[in-house]
């Protein structure tokens, strides 16, 4: 088995919301746990796959787990160091072993500089190479993006969306990093595009022994890209485990719910049962949730089909009892007091 | 089909990009038809031009040069008339080399004509919401005051009260529950599923012909997306209410479509019933469609975690539109026997089943040309 490249140990990330002078005045704050209490780890060449909805902390893990962000508590390790508490001297030499794709194809790409010298400038923050290696270097990762030279002299704004998207890639390649966090690589890009990124970068895994924390809420990208998947609800992981699992044989209410509304989503008989007017389909109610005020105990009970069918019982919404994550087997675990 | 409620034929809509100082040929030749109760679904990727047709029918094209030509019939109780009627003569197209190198338009002429057809109609025959509801809604409004405003704007409920009564009515038939509470919300107090469900109410409350749904369900969660899926789904089969449904995303259009239109490169390339343009196995499709199909994650690419069949090369920019077919520069279906054709002549939009239409060379029209 591989090793650990990646330990987070009970991350949390609270953003405290500026309510205005008089709020300051009376010493009145607004905290809202983004990221509540997460542990994971990754293991090298392995892809873990961070799904949930909009909101839930995908991005804010993304970008703490990098440093890009400063967690309010826990522990990040990164290839056996402590990175939680370093400052960014320190950081500095490490920032070039994990990089993020961000999810805005123009992040990272400055307008005003051509493709060529936005290249050359990533490879040479760490370094110092000559300029026939740099040559060979830019030769190099165009091949491995596989994007034309004839681009090298365009603007970004000149670039198509995939072209945009592969520099960006291009650009995270050039410092040789080991861990990339890619932040919704595809969403901002169309379907034939899509699936030319996701073959590169499953194709760059497979030669440069990456390894990924994919976030995307494309579950059928998400489900072929990763070796597994955490589901986050919330702030918090509610269950994670290798991806065919996750997929098919899914503990959580909620998994449950987000892969059947996928189904849902493609299911043709469906809309015919409807559109014939014979059999109303059951409509699960979805309660309104306040993000920063979690309901007490389980956060997800407000929405939770399987806390009605259980006759609404009083230990979900026990606050004392926030269901942990525990183990189902295989490294499969789930955060509900039922599943 | 019967007789359609909306036929557009060979639309032009071209746009003037400053920063390549070029025209780009949004909609190029464009021509769809949606039948009475019926919903077409139009796929495409962006720059397809699918959004600017709907917009170019809704009169809501606003940057220069906009429609340049082509026919919008919207026919109603056995009259039609042509949205675009005596609008052709406002422009004129100077093109080289497959190019457009200069439009002279009479703007406003142009838009005092458009706006005299496309009075009683936008709004009121032809609905339309919109990708992100949130900039649609007037922030400044409560969300039942604006509904009110719709409603007897454009409906016999003219009296405030029995406005009111109505607009409650269709909070609570796009399912937002406490109707009576969220009327008296602003948009900014609701979420975006909420807010796209408000939207739907307003596109409605004006009880349309025709409804414009562009990208309803893009941007918002997974979860929400299928429950405002089945909610078009539901409301199609209440009102029967004709709809053009675009989007990226087949899955909705599967869902919910009766006939398909997919676009690239600003025309049409394949239309027929969703079913038989969208299902796996049918043969006679064209190349783009087949490609966009297996570009698609499914469950046994999944399970076999094999590579994505990625259609290589860009989405045409439509600035310099080939003389041949759109899709030759992508397509791997080109055979010899048809090559000279491929490069060198745009194919018809052929029939190779009833009802089933494709702009391909690999497949000669059935019968006449």
């Amino acid at each position: 088995m591989n090793r650990t490249i990646l330990e987070v140990t009970d991350l949390r990330k609270d953003y405290s919301q500026n309510l205005g002078l008089l709020a300051k005045l009376t010493g009145k704050t607004r905290v809202i746990p983004a990221v509540d209490g997460v542990s994971f780890y990754l293991r090298e060449n392995e892809t873990v796959g961070l799904v949930g909805e909009s909101g839930c902390g995908k991005t804010t893990i993304g970008r703490t787990v990098l440093r890009l962000t400063d967690p309010s508590s826990g522990r990040i390790v990164f290839d056996g160091r402590d990175i939680t508490a370093l400052s960014r001297a320190e950081l500095r030499p490490l920032r070039r072993e994990m990089q993020m794709i961000f999810q805005d194809l123009d992040a990272g790409l400055n307008p005003a500089m051509r493709v060529r010298d936005i290249l050359r400038e990533a490879l040479t923050v760490h370094e110092r190479p000559g300029d026939a290696e740099i040559a060979s270097r830019i030769r190099e990762l165009l091949e491995q993006v596989n994007l034309k030279d004839s681009k090298l002299a365009n603007f970004p704004s000149e670039l198509s969306g995939g072209e945009k998207r592969r520099v960006g890639i291009a650009r995270v390649l050039a410092v040789r990093p080991r861990l990339i966090v890619a932040d919704e690589p595809t969403s901002a890009l169309d379907i034939s595009i899509q699936a030319q990124v996701v073959n590169l970068l499953r194709d760059l895994q497979k030669y440069l022994g990456l390894t990924y924390l994919f976030i995307s809420h494309d579950l059928p990208i998400v489900e072929l890209m990763s070796d597994k998947v955490a589901v986050m609800y919330l702030g918090r992981i509610v269950e994670m485990g290798l991806t065919e699992n996750i997929a098919h044989r899914p503990r959580h209410p909620y998994t449950q719910s987000l892969w059947s509304s996928l189904a849902d989503k493609q299911s043709i008989e469906v809309s015919r049962r409807v559109s014939n007017g014979t059999g109303q389909r059951e409509r699960r109610a979805w309660g309104v949730f306040e993000f920063e005020q979690p309901a007490s105990g389980c956060r997800f009970a407000p929405r939770c089909p399987l806390y009605e069918q259980q006759g609404r019982p009083a230990v979900c919404t026990d606050p004392a009892s926030e269901p942990p994550l525990r183990d189902v087997g295989k490294g499969h675990v789930v955060a509900c007091h039922f599943a | 089909m019967s007789e359609p409620l909306l036929a557009i034929e060979n639309l032009r809509t071209y746009f003037y990009s400053r920063a390549k100082r070029a025209f780009i040929r949004s909609v190029d030749g464009a021509s769809l038809a949606v039948a009475r109760g019926e919903t077409l679904g139009v796929v495409g990727e962006s720059g397809s031009g699918k959004s600017v047709t709907a917009l170019s029918a809704a009169g809501l094209v606003t940057a220069g040069p906009g429609v340049i030509g082509g026919r919008i019939d919207l026919r109603e109780n056995g009259s039609g008339y042509n949205l675009l009627d005596g609008l052709e003569k406002y422009s004129r197209v100077t093109e080289r080399d497959g190019r457009v190198v200069a439009v002279e338009k009479d703007e406003r002429g142009w838009r005092a004509r458009s706006e005299q057809l496309m009075a009683g109609v936008r709004g009121k025959k032809i609905a339309m919401i919109f990708q992100n509801p949130r900039s649609a809604l007037n922030p400044y409004s409560t969300v039942g005051s604006q509904l009110v405003e719709t409603i007897r704007l454009h409906t016999s409920f003219r009296g405030r009260g029995e406005a009111r009564e109505r607009a409650i009515h269709w909070l609570e038939r796009v399912r937002i529950d406490s109707p009576r509470l969220r009327f008296d919300n602003f948009p900014f107090g609701m979420s975006g599923g909420m807010c796209q469900r408000a939207m739907i109410a307003m596109a409605l409350s004006a009880e349309p012909s025709l409804l414009i749904a562009d990208e309803p369900t893009t941007g918002l969660d997974a979860t929400i997306q299928s429950r405002v899926v089945d909610l078009l789904a539901d409301l199609k089969a209440e009102t029967g209410v004709a709809t053009i449904l675009i989007s990226h995303d087949i899955s909705v259009i599967q869902r919910l479509s009766d006939r398909v239109a997919v676009m690239y490169g600003g025309t049409v390339v394949e239309t027929g019933r969703a079913d038989e343009v969208l299902a796996p196995e049918v043969k006679a499709r064209h190349p783009y469609t087949a490609a966009l199909l297996a570009s698609i994650p499914n469950a046994e690419t999944i399970r076999r975690k094999s590579y994505l069949q990625a259609i290589e090369g860009d989405v045409l920019d439509t600035i310099d539109v080939p003389r041949g077919c759109r899709f030759y520069g992508r397509c791997r279906r080109v055979t010899d026997a048809i090559r000279e054709n491929c490069a060198g002549l745009e194919p018809p939009l052929a029939e190779v089943a009833p009802g089933h239409k494709v702009r391909c060379w690999l497949y000669p029209a059935t019968g006449k040309a």
